[in-house]
């Protein structure tokens, strides 16, 4: 399990760097993105190419073209000592912008070599600087530069340096939580333990991870610094010898009146850049944002698979009678379900395809395959839980007679909870940490049924009891960090029930539990579903729980099912080569496994002991 | 908690003790011939000479240091050299016009940017566009030009507001309406941007919580859950920006009080700091100083209460 | 565009400034003694000691709870006020003056000849910016309860004027010892600070004394002095009708002002231009030939600099006395016609045909314009100005003195001895190098010990001879404005940064 995590960690880090190295591409097919680096090029450029663009010298004066209108000679007019506005605009791009540039790279520096010391050596040096930090934040940065002014006389070069120092902690900050959350990651130790020093991890892994967000910060804090700038001339502390665009503000405020077009220019001028640098950054983290969320991970593994699978018929096996014995009404029938990503440049990523599956009153389907498989789709397509973007594109889904495609929301939100239920993988992560567990269970049940708080919490005090919560008081007091993860997924079953729902779908019930309590909860699984005679759906990538209480089940590769049928017959005779390889890799995991998957009966102790839950399956798929 | 809190503001003193010394001396060395400043052009040199004397500039810096530090502690920070007015009156008369300013424009901040952050949040598309568009430009347009455009509108051109002072909520609550309203207004479209784009970003990400799913599974409405889940989970990083924007409008109202004449602590401040009025800028160091570290420890206590995992104990 | 306010606090003194006044807004009915003055000044009150009084833009504080011995009127002359009468003796080293007998302060004390004895020895040895004012003054003794013998250390031909501004300044004897001496002050004068509604800084409120000795000299019920330091907010206020008048030191706008329908009453306070401080040439030796100095002089297009910085309000001038000053010579003020090819002749005479470098100190609080348009022009005849922003020391460091030549906007004061003590004379404050010529210490000594007809014609002499030998290179005397509304009339005071308290009053 570990070295898989680890391993699934490289990727996501390797992933992570090759996403960094197209986000410069996909930054430029980013419309915001594009427009932004475009004027953002155009006036770095008329910065650096200010001379050829203009032939009047930005600081020369003339008595007769004060407050000149624009003019061939003056294009943008003259301001207040008849200095050629659009020379000033021009150089005053130069220093306005190296004074931000200085702000950053002082800011960057501090911050960027702190925060890496402090996040990955820590020590007193971490709680130096976090104390630094704290006091630099605590300050109302234009009050220190004030004083700062009043101390070392008017220069923007200083007060842009100390400026920078004030604003380092934006970077500090940002590397720091970075590197304090990278090294807590299990890449780093391992590639410490392929003996990679520690300023090659810095580099190879910390730097590439913080890239990015430090390039976001960049760009704000030279929007802040350039505001700033323009801020400090405007209280009279500005450097008049230089051209800023902050002095031509501060000159265009003196003849307001008289030609507030010299107002205009260099607003004009901060306001491009400022939204520009903001606009940037935004589209990187919007970028950022697309590239690192999981469902377009998956999708994008998914689809690219199910590209190259397509066409596949399905292995259909026949009822035997084991499954022939449930005569339970069709709750559920899914029809040729396609689930769909709109991406961003209007095409559709396919993730799931002609997905068809039934379920009854009473019976147990279950839906295995490995991760990315389409499973976990196909169960939130039914529930229309799909995340963002996320639609159904083909198919119909039947819920007790009545196409779900159909269903406005508000019906469907009385369709969940109370029809159709739903048990998700992580218990942790699935309750909200911020409220207690029975605020979260009584909530719904005042909303969906309707009862009073005291009968909502009556009834979840005894479903907490129900799914073998010892103090169910207690519990219900408790916030979910104060439970175990098998507590928690007793409360998520508790709260799947409460509205007494008529088709259970249980996403992964047990994965993410200790062995020890995975066999207990699907007992408790399988009894409800029995006591309450509800349909489940059982997502999983475990053989071992699918024999265990699972009366059909169908198995899916690439966002399709490949083969269907009774539990039985798909263990006793798999036909699809994926199937048998998935059966084989239960038998490679062990030897619990290895009874279920060449369908013998015989059973070891010591197996049993080791994983219950195959210990479970055994006897399950001996009934 | 309590122990929790005691060192929060035992480490707070600490911080006020070293800022106050790096000021003092900043301020000292940067101070140049004060009793100049003080007396201005047509002052003789042995006036000048007398004046500092008097103030007792003539003494070392140590000295100087130590007895208004011996005085603060005693509650005496002295006078202002430039209106002889005693710097605890100077700054406690001030204090709440500033802070209701700052507070003013810091709820408004609120409200609108997490009424945009998580309308953005939750409908995407065009609508966060827009919405990112218009806190960008809030962003990007220095404070002072919004300021000057809502005085010429409002309050030059629409008379609906007075263009400058400031008027006491106990005196007349339609007075203060008149003259708080443009600049907490212009204080608070600056720091919206930033907190809309933060309520943005952690209302995004607090609905990519597995938890919102399973309490939508349950039958709760989309909005029932980003208001009383989505929302209260979001609120911890936008609580953080918050304060953050708080100590920054503390900042913001310098130029903002300038500009409307209201008698803040911004307005002393600058003042304060360009006439080189040490024992007022020193109240004033001191003063923010103090505000910031009990906005800060608030804000934990709001944090602790927001998010039970991080609760002080 | 802080100026004011950092010009304020560099040079508290200077009179670039003027202080708003203006009527109640809208309400400026018949009924004088209930009506308010709301004032727009510039900056706040220093302190309201009168001892350590300032005086120019903050004489309107002092002359609300304040009375003066004697008072000017607008034009200067002096009149009587606590003193009915004054006499000098023949050498001018005494002056007796005769008091009121009807006047009491505020905390009832009766104001008396021993109350003004002690008022004029505190201010000398106080800490006043002006105390030189009084630096002739040996004692100060009650002769009796009426009469007040002054004796000087040599006569003083300013001590009457003086006497008229916070020098004469008359607090109860009773209040100096009190803690808030400085926030609460105790007069005799035609109004009271009214301690609770101020806040100090940023609004002072004065209610009328009612007991007050010269009711005529009332106008108002109340006065509201609203501190306006940033010239944005005043011009806000003036429009939004805050302040019924104001002041607008910088000219920019003032046509947006008439524009919007108010009054400017304006004046000539200052003149504008270099003090060219280093004539003994010991930091700058160019500048200690008097050729370069006239080529300075001739390398300025004083009427365009006007229009340009000064907006036109304003005239070209070449001396530094003002038209009041009976050294005052029209024809001065054309000695010097710019003439860029005789300024190069004169340099090249003078050895500087190649020109030289001038170290000049900047300053954020006269604004961008005068400095590079000084710079282009100088540059013309060869002289390059390098700047040094000297950020809030700009004053102590010319004083100290840094450099060799500065570019300042002076008072005019309203007396030329004080005007001689300011700026010329070998102890001015602004001769800061102390240069001393022989020939202008002989002026002086005139001026001071000689006949008025002497003194007069000395006057005149002092004031060619310093245009001739270019002690400085004055630009023009810019405007003074003073904004009024439709409601109040003000009458410029000559020498001082604001009209005088009881010259704003109600229009009727």
């Amino acid at each position: 399990m570990i070295d898989s995590q680890a391993t699934e960690s490289l990727a996501e880090a390797s992933q992570r760097s090759a996403s960094h190295a197209s986000l410069s591409k996909r930054m430029l097919t980013n419309p915001t993105g594009l427009v932004a680096i475009v004027l953002l090029a155009l006036v770095v450029l008329s910065a650096v190419f200010a001379p050829l663009l203009t032939s009047h010298d930005p600081n020369t004066a003339s008595l007769h073209d004060v407050l000149d209108p624009i003019s061939g000679a003056h294009p943008l007019g003259a301001d207040s000592s008849g200095r050629d506005e659009l020379a000033r605009l021009l150089f005053g791009s130069r220093f306005s912008l190296a004074g931000a540039a200085l702000a950053l790279a002082i800011s960057a520096v501090i911050g960027v070599t702190g925060g890496l010391i402090a996040g990955y050596y820590g020590k007193w040096f971490d709680s130096l600087s976090q104390w630094l930090t704290g006091l630099l934040m605590a300050l109302p940065g234009i009050v220190v530069l004030l004083a700062a002014s009043s101390v070392l006389g008017p220069s923007m070069w200083m007060s842009m340096a100390i400026f920078g120092v004030i604003m380092s902690p934006a970077f500090f900050r940002l590397v720091y939580a970075s590197v304090t959350a990278v090294r807590s990651e299990l890449y780093v130790d391992a590639a410490r333990v392929s003996g990679l020093g520690d300023s090659r991890i810095i580099a190879r892994h910390i730097l590439t991870v913080v890239r990015a967000p430090a390039i976001i910060q960049g760009a704000m804090v030279m929007g802040i610094a350039i505001a700033i700038q323009a801020g400090l001339e405007f209280l009279g502390l500005g450097d008049m010898t230089i051209p800023t665009w902050g002095s031509m503000l501060n000159d265009g405020f003196v003849s307001m009146y008289r030609a507030p077009l010299l107002l205009l220019w260099p607003s004009a001028m901060i306001g491009i850049t400022c939204v520009c640098l903001t606009l940037f950054a935004n589209a990187m983290r919007d970028e950022l944002e697309r590239s690192s969320t999981k469902p377009s991970r998956r999708r994008r593994r998914a689809a690219s698979r199910a590209a190259a699978f397509e066409h596949e018929p399905v292995e259909r096996h026949d009822d035997d009678e084991r499954s022939r014995e449930i005569t339970g009404e069709e709750l559920l029938r899914v029809t040729d379900l396609a689930v769909g990503y709109d991406k961003p440049d209007g095409s559709v990523s396919t993730v799931v395809s002609d997905v068809s599956l039934t379920v009854q009153r009473g019976e147990v389907h279950g839906l295995v395959g490995e991760s990315g498989s389409g499973k976990t789709q196909t169960a939130w397509s039914i529930l229309r839980l799909l995340p963002d973007g996320g639609r159904v594109t083909n198919g119909s889904i039947v819920f007790e007679g009545e196409d779900l495609a159909g269903v406005s929301e508000k019906a469907m939100q009385r369709i969940r909870g109370k029809k159709i239920a739903y048990i998700p993988q992580e218990p942790m992560s699935n309750l909200d940490a911020s409220f207690t567990i029975g605020s979260q269970l009584v909530e719904p049940m005042r909303v969906s049924l309707g009862l009073s708080k005291k009968e909502a919490t009556e009834r979840a005090l005894a479903l907490l009891a129900r799914v073998g919560i010892p103090e169910p008081k207690r519990t219900f007091a408790a916030y979910p960090h104060e439970v175990s993860g098998g507590m928690a997924q007793r409360v998520l079953i508790a709260g799947a029930v409460s509205c007494d729902p008529d088709l259970l779908i249980a996403d992964e019930p047990t994965t993410a539990l200790d062995v020890t309590v995975q066999a207990e909860v699907l007992d408790l699984l399988r009894g409800l579903q029995a006591e309450m005679n509800m349909g489940m759906i059982l997502v999983t990538h475990n053989f071992g729980v699918v024999a265990d209480i699972c009366d059909r089940v169908s198995v899916m590769r690439n966002g399709r099912i490949v083969e269907t049928g009774p539990v039985r017959a798909i263990f006793r005779q798999p036909r699809h080569e994926y199937t048998k390889a998935l059966l084989g890799a239960i038998l490679d995991e062990g030897p619990a496994r290895g009874p279920l998957a060449s369908g013998v009966t015989s059973q070891t102790t010591d197996a049993a002991a080791a994983s219950p839950a195959a210990g479970n399956v055994s006897e399950g798929a001996l009934k | 908690m309590i122990k929790f809190i005691v060192r929060r503001l035992i480490s707070g003193a600490v911080l006020l003790f070293l800022i106050s010394t790096i000021s003092y001396v900043l301020l000292y060395l940067g101070g140049g011939d004060i009793a100049r400043r003080i007396l201005g052009q047509t002052a003789t040199a042995q006036t000048v000479a007398d004046k500092a004397h008097v103030l007792g500039l003539d003494r070392p810096l140590f000295v100087q240091y130590s007895d208004w530090l011996s005085h603060a502690l005693s509650g005496n920070l002295g006078e202002s050299w430039f209106t002889g007015q005693p710097v605890t009156i100077a700054i406690t008369s001030r204090v709440a016009v500033t802070l209701s300013l700052v507070l003013g424009a810091t709820l408004l901040t609120a409200v609108i940017s997490i009424a945009l952050g998580v309308w953005a949040a939750v409908r995407r598309g065009w609508v966060d566009r827009v919405v990112q568009f218009i806190s960008v430009l809030g962003f990007a347009v220095p404070g002072f030009l919004i300021a000057l455009g809502l005085v010429i509108v409002f309050a030059l051109n629409l008379r609906w507001f007075k263009p400058t002072g400031y008027v006491n909520l106990t005196d007349s609550f339609p007075g203060w309406l008149a003259t708080v309203t443009l600049p907490v207004i212009a204080l608070a479209v600056g720091g919206i941007a930033g907190v809309a784009q933060q309520v943005r970003g952690s209302v995004i990400d607090a609905l990519r919580q597995d938890y919102v799913r399973t309490l939508r599974s349950r039958g709760l409405s989309q909005n029932r859950v980003v208001f009383k889940h989505v929302l209260r989970n979001a609120g911890g990083p936008a609580l953080a920006v918050l304060s953050l924007q708080f100590v920054g409008l503390l900042g913001g109202a310098v130029i903002v009080e300038q500009i409307f004449a209201i008698p803040g602590l911004g307005q002393v401040a600058v003042t304060a700091t360009s006439q080189g009025d040490i024992p007022l800028v020193m109240g004033l160091v001191l003063a923010t100083a103090i505000i910031v570290v009990i906005v800060n420890l608030v804000i934990d206590l709001l944090q602790g209460w927001l998010n039970p995992k991080v609760r002080l104990s | 565009m802080f100026r004011w306010k950092r010009l304020t606090a560099v040079a508290a003194v200077v009179a670039l400034g003027l202080t708003g006044c203006s009527a109640a807004g809208g309400d400026s009915s018949s009924d004088t003694a209930s009506q308010t003055l709301n004032l727009g000044v510039i900056v706040p009150a220093t302190t309201f000691s009168a001892a350590d009084a300032n005086w120019a833009n903050e004489s309107p504080y002092m002359q609300a709870v304040y009375d003066t011995v004697l008072k000017a009127d607008p034009d200067g002359t002096v009149e009587p006020n606590l003193a009915t009468k004054w006499s000098y003796n023949s050498d001018k080293t005494e002056l007796t003056l005769t008091l009121r007998t009807d006047v009491k302060f505020t905390d009832g004390t009766k104001l008396d000849a021993d109350a003004v004895a002690q008022n004029l020895l505190r201010f000398r040895d106080g800490v006043s910016p002006n105390k030189s004012l009084l630096a002739s003054l040996k004692d100060a003794t009650a002769v009796d309860d009426k009469t007040v013998k002054l004796t000087l250390t040599d006569s003083d031909p300013a001590l009457l004027t003086s006497l008229t501004q916070n020098a004469g300044l008359i607090e109860s004897p009773k209040a100096f010892s009190n803690k808030d001496l400085k926030t609460n002050p105790v007069g005799s004068g035609p109004y009271t600070l009214d301690t609770k509604k101020t806040v100090v800084g940023t609004s002072y409120v004065f209610e009328k004394n009612t007991k007050y000795w010269n009711p005529s000299a009332v106008h108002y019920g109340t006065i509201v002095m609203k501190v306006y330091q940033d010239p944005t907010a005043m011009l806000n206020a003036i429009k939004g009708g805050q302040v019924n008048a104001a002041n607008t030191p910088n000219n920019n706008s003032i046509d947006e002002i008439k524009a919007s329908g108010f009054t400017i009453v304006n004046g000539e306070l200052n003149w504008e231009g270099l003090l060219l401080f280093d004539r003994g040439g010991t930091m700058n030796p160019a500048l200690g030939n008097v050729k370069v100095r006239q080529a300075i002089n001739y390398a300025f297009d004083r009427p365009a600099l006007l229009k340009t910085i000064g907006q036109g309000y304003g005239t070209v001038t070449e001396q530094i006395f003002p038209p009041s000053s009976v050294g005052f010579d029209k024809s001065l003020d054309t000695h010097y016609t710019y003439d860029v090819k005789k300024a190069k002749e004169l340099m090249a005479e003078a050895g500087y045909a190649d020109g030289f470098t001038l170290n000049m100190p900047s300053s954020a609080f006269f604004g961008t314009a005068p400095f590079s348009l000084l710079q282009q022009q100088l540059k013309e005849i060869g002289i390059t100005v390098k700047y040094t922003d000297p950020g809030n020391n700009f004053i102590p460091d010319v004083l100290a003195p840094k450099y060799p030549a500065i570019l300042m906007v002076l008072q005019q004061d309203p007396t030329d001895w004080q005007l001689i003590n300011f700026q010329i004379a070998p102890k001015a404050s602004w001769n800061p190098f102390h240069y001393e010529d022989p020939k202008v210490n002989e002026f002086i000594d005139t001026i001071h010990h000689g006949s008025k007809a002497d003194s007069d014609a000395a006057v005149k002499d002092l004031n060619a001879y310093l245009v001739d030998q270019a002690w400085f290179a004055p630009w023009f005397r810019p405007a003074s404005n003073f904004t009024v509304d439709g409601n109040t009339a003000a009458v410029f005071q000559t020498g001082n940064a604001v009209p005088y308290l009881w010259n704003i009053k109600p229009k009727s």
